[in-house]
């Protein structure tokens, strides 16, 4: 009992953190609060810790592995998100990435908890599955960063050919940074996500895993796979760089999501029957 | 009276502008179809990336005829067809406006980059380029060089030019939004001249190598010595735009020097890598498509007037200084002019008194002194001199304080005329002053020649 009051307090501290944090961001992406904020990366570092404690307690009111089950796994990207663009922030600066990374930390934390029942007891338990879940919930979390650099490229690009520099232009980081960041999260990604879907494509064998969903869902991780891999090809054999890589980036995070739509479509389903 | 006729990145696209720039070969051409002009008595040709501008003075009773012949020349010179298309972009200013305009333009208070030390020079190369085609007389150039006195004024006086927004620190401002820290890109300098020193030693600070590239070799390699630069032959300006990552253009060239296949070819060696172009040379040196290209964003000098406003309001208050000292400098000037004007009467006045009293002197000594010896006759003559300076010493001030003042002083010259019965003498002078203080909007009887 005290541990579900722990866990709730938990919950709610790193839930205003991260909306206080999403709140300065937004504001300053407006032209508000240009002092305050300073305050949204320094938020966000603080949410990491409490975000993480929150997982932990709720784990063990649950007697659930934070790496098992879809909800937590949401839960952990998100956190993951944040941890790496805290530890990534000052050297790529790209610290307005944080105006992505603040809601999507907020949401997936809230749906972590809102969406559905918690499925915690998985059907199909394998060596394997600890580092194929890890791996795809690092995975996930730099090309989420990669995918906020990439939109704030963009954005930015937009501007710059049409030459409008004032408002979000100002705000925003350098395009190259924006750029150079990009690629880094997914040169990072790209091999966790290679090896969540070796021990993925293993892990199915082991358990004859084989309904169309699920050959679904593996045809759309392979795809990712191979539409990053090109990204990155491209850019270091043909100079495929800025708009074209940010398109690539964003298409392929949209196929990782489609990948946990999958995952939590499955789990919803499976808690439900 | 003074006349200005001319366009700016205010009122003309870049594409007008770089059609009637002239460059050194250009220059004493067209200055020598408008100093031989009949309707103008002076004429000065400025031409900057940002402005073209013809400043004369019309020859007298003619200002309508005057502002034809520079609208002709200025169509003739920029090879177009009809006068009338230039229009649009044209403006005119005329008397105590033009003079006015002309202090603003030297101070750099009418230039895109508000405060930048450049258009000082450029105004000076214009005087000195006018002085040589013996295109200035008296009023023009003394408009100049109290325009130069006010620009200095303005420079030392107020903060105007610190931390200046000048083309160059636009260009790594926005060269710093698209790359961030420049100490790992490389600058490449097209030109040599006074713009691209100023732009290495704004760029040159932060950037991790710059590059001059120039038609003379020699120039980009003496300046790229003082820039603690390197220098880079002509003909290897698209190894170049390999290598760099943002260019500054501003080489005289009248056709551009990078086109689009060009920086197509280097973004392919380059590897998509991307390349920032600042265009500041009018004609421009980067053909447009060229921003076109992905990953190459181009801007010319249009483009930085965004970022020049914004500079503008951070230094409100040192217009407003620099604008008092140019209203000090145009109200000398004109008081001047108008001392000038009133001249004739006060000379015919100053003739007509020593006249008749020497030649009631000759009358006399050749009379009842006539047994004076040559020393008393000397001193006679001196104390007659002596007696006519004493006398109209005070007429004479009071009559150039009131022009200096702009006052009555036409009333006061004409009722000097007529107590001295001097109209023929100094009509013509002090008759000018009138349309000089309104504009001249006629073709009145105006004259603003002046002595050399």
């Amino acid at each position: 009992m005290k541990l579900e009051l722990l866990a709730d307090l938990l919950f709610g501290a790193t839930a205003a953190v991260y909306l206080t944090a999403s709140a300065l961001f937004i504001a300053f992406l407006l032209g508000r609060g240009e002092r305050a904020v300073r305050w949204g990366p320094r938020l966000i570092a603080a949410g990491v810790p409490l975000h993480a404690a929150q997982i932990c307690v709720w784990s063990l009111v649950l007697h659930v592995c934070p790496v098992e089950g879809v909800h937590f796994s949401l839960s952990v990207a998100s956190m993951l998100v944040c941890l790496l663009y805290v530890l990534a922030r000052t050297r790529l600066r790209v610290d307005v990435v944080g105006a992505f990374v603040a809601p999507q930390a907020l949401a997936f934390l809230l749906a972590s908890r809102f969406v559905g029942p918690v499925d915690s007891a998985p059907r199909l338990q394998s060596a394997l599955l600890p580092f194929h879940v890890v791996a795809n919930l690092l995975g996930l979390a730099l090309f989420t960063l990669a995918f906020a650099a990439a939109v704030a490229y963009l954005m930015q690009e937009r501007r710059l050919k049409q030459k409008r520099l004032e408002g979000v232009f100002e705000r925003l980081p350098a395009i190259d940074a924006l750029d150079r960041a990009e690629h880094r999260f997914l040169v990072a990604g790209f091999p966790l996500l290679t090896i969540g879907i070796l021990t993925g494509t293993i892990w199915a064998r082991q358990v004859e895993a084989g309904g169309a969903a699920e050959i679904a869902r593996a045809a759309l991780s392979y795809a990712s796979w191979a539409l990053i891999g090109g990204v990155l090809l491209l850019r270091a054999a043909a100079g495929w760089r800025g708009r074209r890589a940010a398109y690539g980036t964003i298409l392929g995070f949209g196929l990782t999501v489609l990948v946990m739509i999958f995952y939590l479509a499955r789990s919803m389903m499976g808690a439900g029957a | 009276m003074i006349l200005v006729v001319g366009l700016s990145h205010r009122t003309a696209p870049v594409d007008v502008r770089e059609r009637l720039t002239a460059g050194a070969d250009a220059l004493p051409v067209v200055l020598a179809r408008l100093a031989a002009r009949s309707e103008l008595e002076e004429v000065l040709f400025l031409s900057t990336c940002n402005r073209v501008e013809v400043m004369a003075v019309a020859a007298r009773g003619r200002v309508e005829p005057a502002l034809r012949a520079i609208h002709e020349e200025l169509a003739r010179h920029g090879g177009v067809a009809h006068e009338g298309e230039l229009a649009p972009y044209l403006y005119d200013r005329r008397g105590d406006e033009a003079v006015t305009h002309v202090f603003r333009v030297a101070a750099s208070l009418e230039s895109m980059v508000l405060g930048e030390p450049q258009i000082l020079g450029q105004v000076k190369d214009a005087y000195e380029a006018a002085v040589a085609a013996g295109a200035l007389k008296g009023t023009l150039r003394r408009c100049l060089h109290t325009a130069f006195a006010v620009a200095k004024r303005v420079r030392s006086e107020t903060a105007i030019g610190v931390g200046t927004v000048s083309i160059s620190s636009v260009a790594v401002d926005l060269a710093r939004r698209i790359f961030g820290d420049l100490s790992k890109h490389a600058v490449l300098l097209l030109g040599a001249g006074e713009m691209a020193e100023a732009a290495a030693r704004s760029l040159g600070k932060g950037a991790r190598a710059v590059r001059i590239c120039n038609r003379s070799f020699e120039r980009a390699a003496a300046l790229a010595g003082e820039m603690h630069a390197s220098a880079a032959p002509w003909d290897q300006l698209e190894q170049e735009l390999v290598q760099a990552d943002v260019v500054v253009a501003s080489t005289a060239s009248r056709a551009p020097v990078v086109t689009r296949e060009m920086v197509k070819r280097a973004m392919k060696a380059r590897k998509g890598r991307t390349l920032f172009f600042v265009d500041i040379a009018v004609p421009r040196n980067v053909e447009p498509a060229v921003h076109g290209i992905d990953n190459v964003y181009v801007f010319n000098v249009d483009d930085l007037e965004q970022e020049v406003a914004r500079g503008l309001k951070a230094r409100h208050s040192e217009v407003e200084a620099a604008e008092k000292i140019v209203a000090e400098g145009v109200t000398e000037f004109l008081a001047w002019t108008r001392g000038l004007e009133v001249q004739p009467t006060v000379v015919a006045m100053r003739t007509k008194a020593r006249a008749v009293l020497l030649a009631e002197l000759e009358r006399s000594l050749a009379g009842r002194l006539k047994h004076l010896p040559e020393t008393d006759r000397a001193a006679l003559t001196q104390m007659v001199e002596s007696a006519v300076g004493k006398l109209l010493h005070a007429p004479t001030t009071k009559l150039k304080a009131r022009a200096a003042d702009g006052d009555d002083a036409a009333e006061l010259a004409a009722a000097v005329r007529f107590l001295f019965d001097l109209q023929e003498i100094a009509a013509a002078g002090d008759k000018a002053r009138d349309e000089g203080r309104t504009g001249g909007a006629g073709d009145g009887d105006d004259d603003d020649r002046l002595p050399n």
